[in-house]
């Protein structure tokens, strides 16, 4: 057992650790989300040429601490004929997998929970678990709208947790490992793995955008057609935990996968000589793709329904697995160069952005025909 | 003093979860209350796994039967009829029957695990996932094979008897 700092007796120095693991990573879920908020709010404002939140604190800083609060002290509204243990329950079950998923992320060199051997299978292995509290939420209210939102949510996450999984594998076959820290180190110097698989980069930024519910993802919560999906009847800080704190928290980790898959995690100038600017540079990555992220938000429409499924397994998963033999061809025929790995990739990320459109237009050709064909003998009877 | 009372104590918690979440899974009336139970022992048999020094198997457990099995029931539930009224006493009739079935079978296994288990215990936890790997892709290659065949097999027959007929399509045939 290793003993503590400033020698401290390992007994006492193994449950502080947890301790202060934990309060820190609910610290910085509980802050991230509360930061994440505003700053969702001032880049769509931005972009959308408003001023955004700007009346409470100094730049309107301290409106989502205001709203929070507000959350906090909100009377808490339910139904006579909801299910009470499930109601209670369906929090929990979609904000702990998200919690746990603290544990792996590596934010420096020698800050992370702990160094598991299957880390990233950990985090999809949560990643997973969260749709169980969904369905949950969705059918304890014992609402049409909440369960017809829990149930497409839920095919929605099985559906696109796929190619998420499929795009991670082919990092998984260069780099050899599936712990975080030893990904993290095999990226050294400027070339990180965005350059060498950017294809698998792109599927799983898109798959992650559907995981975690953003735009133009974000049919859970499509106000026009389903109310508020599986949120319809929460309220309070029950609806605070699982939309805020679990949403925001989940597009953390989402990003903090691909900064560490896909852009070297904590790695950066200086590094070497000061350790704790680990930290630094792994916030400065995370939050640069939380906002492209909320870049996307403010600019794309919302998908339907059909749209987003037929995406997902006409398009994404058959990409993914193409993606993966060759990967995995090329990985073992070249065993000790990457160059043709990295220009495979390229390659099948042009073909997949010129062909997209391609594709989008035979479809819409057939989709008039179609039409054209259906309403022709009604044209026909009326005349 | 060190921490080898954890271990035990993490243990009987464990087997508390697993054997309770079974119980309760078989005998209560509410078959969403059930589902979820269900999803909690699998859970607790993960923590077995993660205590057994298995954590990859323990991930997949969660992966494969918390992540896609439980929710698949429940689905499953949601989309058929039922109520939660307790008139609906079907598989509780049978009680002295089924308890001869679960003496018949969890004697012998009780028996052959505390006579044949003596030996080796499993080592400290970290590092399954090469030997796993290695051992799916050499030795067990063939069966691995087979059963995936096998799950195709199942997939696409479950498809071709789910499958309705696309009426549009059906409408453009008559017209033909």
């Amino acid at each position: 057992m290793p003993p503590g700092p400033f020698g401290l007796d390992p007994l006492l120095w193994a449950p502080l650790r947890l301790v202060i693991a934990v309060v820190l990573a609910l610290f910085l879920v509980l802050n991230g989300a509360l930061l994440q908020i505003y700053l969702e709010r001032k880049i769509q404002a931005v972009i959308q040429d408003r001023l955004g939140p700007y009346h409470v604190g100094p730049f309107g800083l301290l409106q989502t601490f205001a709203d929070a609060i507000k959350l906090i002290a909100k009377e808490d509204v339910r139904a006579r004929l909801t299910d009470t243990y499930f109601f209670l329950a369906a929090p929990a079950l979609v904000f702990c997998p998200m919690l746990a998923s603290w544990v792996v992320l590596p934010f420096a060199q020698d800050i992370v929970g702990t160094n598991l051997n299957i880390g990233l299978l950990y985090l999809t292995t949560l990643g997973s678990m969260t749709v169980l509290g969904i369905i949950t939420a969705g059918w304890a209210p014992n609402n049409k709208y909440a369960l017809v939102g829990g149930l497409r949510s839920a095919g929605q996450l099985i559906s696109y947790e796929i190619p998420q999984i499929l795009a991670l594998v082919s990092v998984v076959l260069v780099v050899g490992s599936l712990s975080m820290i030893d990904i993290t180190r095999s990226q050294t110097g400027p070339f990180v793995n965005v350059l060498i698989l950017p294809f698998s980069f792109v599927l799983y930024f898109i798959a992650a955008l559907a995981e975690t519910n953003r735009t133009p993802f974000d049919l859970p919560e499509a106000e026009s057609e389903l109310v508020a999906g599986w949120l319809t009847e929460y309220s309070g800080m029950r609806w605070g935990t699982m939309l805020a704190l679990s949403e925001y928290g989940n597009v953390t980790v989402v990003c903090a996968i691909v900064t560490t898959l896909w852009f070297g995690g904590w790695q950066g100038p200086g590094v070497d000589a000061i350790p704790l600017l680990g930290v630094l540079w792994f916030t400065l990555k995370v939050y640069a793709a939380i906002v492209v992220m909320m870049w996307i938000r403010a600019t794309l429409p919302r998908l339907r329904i059909d749209q987003l499924m037929s995406f997902c397994w006409k398009g994404l998963i058959p990409m993914a697995l193409v993606n993966i033999v060759v990967v995995a061809v090329l990985a073992l025929a070249f065993p000790t160069t990457k160059v043709p790995i990295a220009i495979a990739s390229w390659l099948l990320l042009v073909i997949f952005v010129i062909g997209i459109p391609l594709v989008q237009r035979r479809r819409l050709r057939a989709l008039r025909v179609r039409a054209r064909a259906a309403t022709a003998p009604a044209v026909r009877a009326a005349s | 003093m060190t921490f080898d009372f954890v271990e035990p104590v993490i243990f009987a918690l464990l087997s508390i979860g697993v054997i309770a979440g079974g119980v309760a899974v078989v005998m209560l009336n509410r078959i969403t209350a059930a589902a979820l139970l269900m999803a909690f022992t699998f859970l607790s048999m993960a923590g077995m796994f993660v205590l057994l020094g298995a954590e990859t198997i323990a991930a997949f457990q969660v992966l494969i039967y918390v992540g896609a099995i439980t929710v698949l029931i429940l689905y499953g539930i949601m989309f058929t009829k039922f109520s939660d009224s307790p008139r609906a006493l079907f598989f509780q009739k049978q009680t002295p029957l089924a308890g001869v079935f679960v003496a018949a079978v969890a004697v012998p296994i009780v028996m052959v695990a505390t006579v044949s288990f003596t030996g080796a215990r499993p080592g400290p936890g970290g590092g399954d996932l090469p030997a796993l790997a290695t051992s799916v892709f050499t030795d067990f290659a063939f069966p691995f094979e087979i059963a995936s065949v096998l799950l195709l097999a199942a997939m696409v027959g479950a498809i071709v008897l789910t499958k309705r007929e696309d009426p549009e399509e059906a409408v453009r045939r008559r017209r033909r």
